[in-house]
């Protein structure tokens, strides 16, 4: 656990801060001065500073001064102010060892701050004020809701979790904010199955140790290990190899695993988080995953929505990648509203990730004379092939490939005429022209 | 527009303390902490909801005077 210093020159709030992390088993001091703060860096070492800028004999930032020595530059600072204009300053001045959260801070911020091994945590707000959930999540939409209340139920228990959603949803995000939500001590260790080497998927998983085999010239901790206390995430799991299932089965069954070349076998003591892009009835059918492996991993599945399914949070989402690139170019574009309306109308097949690469696309393409973001074309050739393989076969006539795309698109947006001639590329007057013309016929 | 500034300003702090003796509280009760540190959270909530309301006060005055 940390050890704290907080200055901040309002009592309640410190009185408050100090008795809330004691309470989550750091150890905390307080300063409310320039002077006090200088006098404590002095005396002790820490392991993170929470800063207010304003306080009755000076600024915060005479503090940092204190800090710069080279003895003190493993302390991380976190800036807590009321002007979000600060963050610039503090990012040209300071570089990634100082950060600040904007008043009013939650608890989920301090969490992920204090439990960011790397020291360079994403504060739990960004400057645009689009909230994360948990410290990470984004969405105010009730199958967000409902993903968060399930995420901090599991979080208190030690249960192996199965995240189950389609590709770019963000799984590795959900899988995070269950390990820094549950307090776990260890490290938050993440893997891809289906990056593993058929030869070396055992070594990378267990370790093995020196002159376990040719090559192994010294020993190497698999991310078992890594894990402990802490999480270790699987993510793709129906990747790895159907025959080599069962030692990951058995490890999950007895708790203990034994790295390559040693005699001992050694406890586990982490949280299995794994995921696929499958749902449970392709994990069924397709028999990528062994059925007694996945009632060990599964104890507790969790769906995370696809992006479509809560189109409500595209504008917030849409907000915070555009906050992060314009907080990153210095630039202060925007999106207009007719803009996040064509966002909520499209389909995202490739969910989040695709929304954010969207964004940054138009991003790239706008400038300071017209700062507003423009999404001329929106569509995932992925998504294209999948049409093709259901709708498009030779020997339909275009007029019916053409009524057909109309009706689907139509129903889609719910009748919506003029949603649904915008996406077509159409005038609204040319959609009833059409569906006047099939209504005849 | 300093000014308005000020007041939002003043207006974040009393937030700030709302929301964390808020956390606090939330905490002793899942943990089942002492009654006494419970009520002393919750009575610093009152207290800066006060403050807060002053604060919406001076922002009314500042509209009205801009008007």
């Amino acid at each position: 656990m940390a050890n704290v210093l907080l200055v901040d020159d309002d009592a309640g709030f410190l009185a408050a801060t100090s008795d809330l992390l004691g309470l989550l088993g750091h150890s905390v001091s307080t300063a409310a001065s320039v002077e006090a703060a200088r006098q404590a860096v002095e005396d002790k070492e820490f392991d993170r500073v929470f800063l207010d800028l304003m306080l009755p004999d000076g600024s915060g930032l005479q503090v940092l001064d204190s800090l710069a020595s080279d003895h003190k530059k493993q302390t991380k600072v976190t800036i807590i102010t009321g002007h979000p204009s600060v963050k610039n300053l503090v990012k040209s001045l300071y570089g990634p060892r100082v950060n600040y959260l904007i008043k009013p801070i939650s608890l989920d911020q301090l969490r992920v701050l204090l439990d960011d091994k790397s020291g360079v945590a994403e504060v739990a707000q960004d400057v645009s004020g689009v909230h994360k959930h948990l410290g990470f999540l984004i969405g105010e939409s009730q199958v967000m809701k409902n993903l968060y209340s399930m995420i901090t139920r599991v979080s208190k228990t030690s249960a192996n979790v199965m995240l189950l959603g389609e590709s770019g949803v963000g799984k590795e995000v959900v899988a995070n904010a269950i390990h820094h939500a549950s307090l776990a001590n260890g490290e938050f260790v993440a893997t891809n199955c289906g990056a593993f080497s058929r030869e070396l998927i055992t070594s990378e998983l267990f370790g093995h140790e020196k002159g376990a085999f040719t090559g192994a010239v010294a020993r190497k901790s698999g991310v078992f290990e890594q894990a402990e206390n802490g999480t270790l995430f699987l993510d793709e799991i129906t990747e790895m190899p159907i025959d080599l299932q069962p030692n990951l089965l058995r490890v999950l069954e007895t708790n203990k695993f034994t790295s390559l070349g040693a005699t001992k076998s050694v406890d586990i003591n982490c949280r299995v988080i794994s995921a696929t892009n499958r749902s449970e009835l392709q994990l069924m059918s397709e028999g990528c995953l062994r059925e007694d492996l996945y009632f060990r991993l599964a104890v507790f599945p969790i769906t995370v929505p696809s992006l479509r399914e809560r189109r409500e949070d595209i504008p917030l989402m849409a907000k915070h990648f555009l906050g992060e690139l314009n907080d990153e170019h210095g630039t202060t574009f925007n999106i207009v509203d007719e803009e996040i309306e064509k966002l909520k109308g499209y389909d995202w097949p490739g969910n989040v990730r695709e929304l954010r690469h969207t964004i940054h696309r138009a991003f790239i393409m706008t400038d300071t004379e017209s700062p507003s973001l423009i999404f001329t074309k929106l569509g995932s050739p992925f998504k294209n092939n999948v049409q093709q393989k259901g709708v498009l076969r030779a020997g339909r006539t275009i007029e019916d490939v053409e009524r057909e795309l109309i009706e689907v698109t139509l129903d889609q947006y719910d009748g919506d005429k003029k949603m649904a001639a915008s996406i077509l590329g159409i005038s609204l007057k040319t959609l009833y022209n059409r569906i006047n013309d099939y209504e005849e016929k | 527009m300093e000014e308005l500034n000020k007041i939002i300003h003043d207006l974040r702090n009393p937030l700030n303390n709302i929301s964390i003796n808020a956390e606090l509280a939330k905490l002793l009760v899942e943990q089942g902490g002492e009654k006494q540190r419970i009520i002393a959270a919750i009575e610093q909530i009152m207290l800066q909801c006060v403050s807060c309301s002053s604060g919406i006060d001076d922002l009314k005055s500042y509209i009205k005077n801009k008007s």
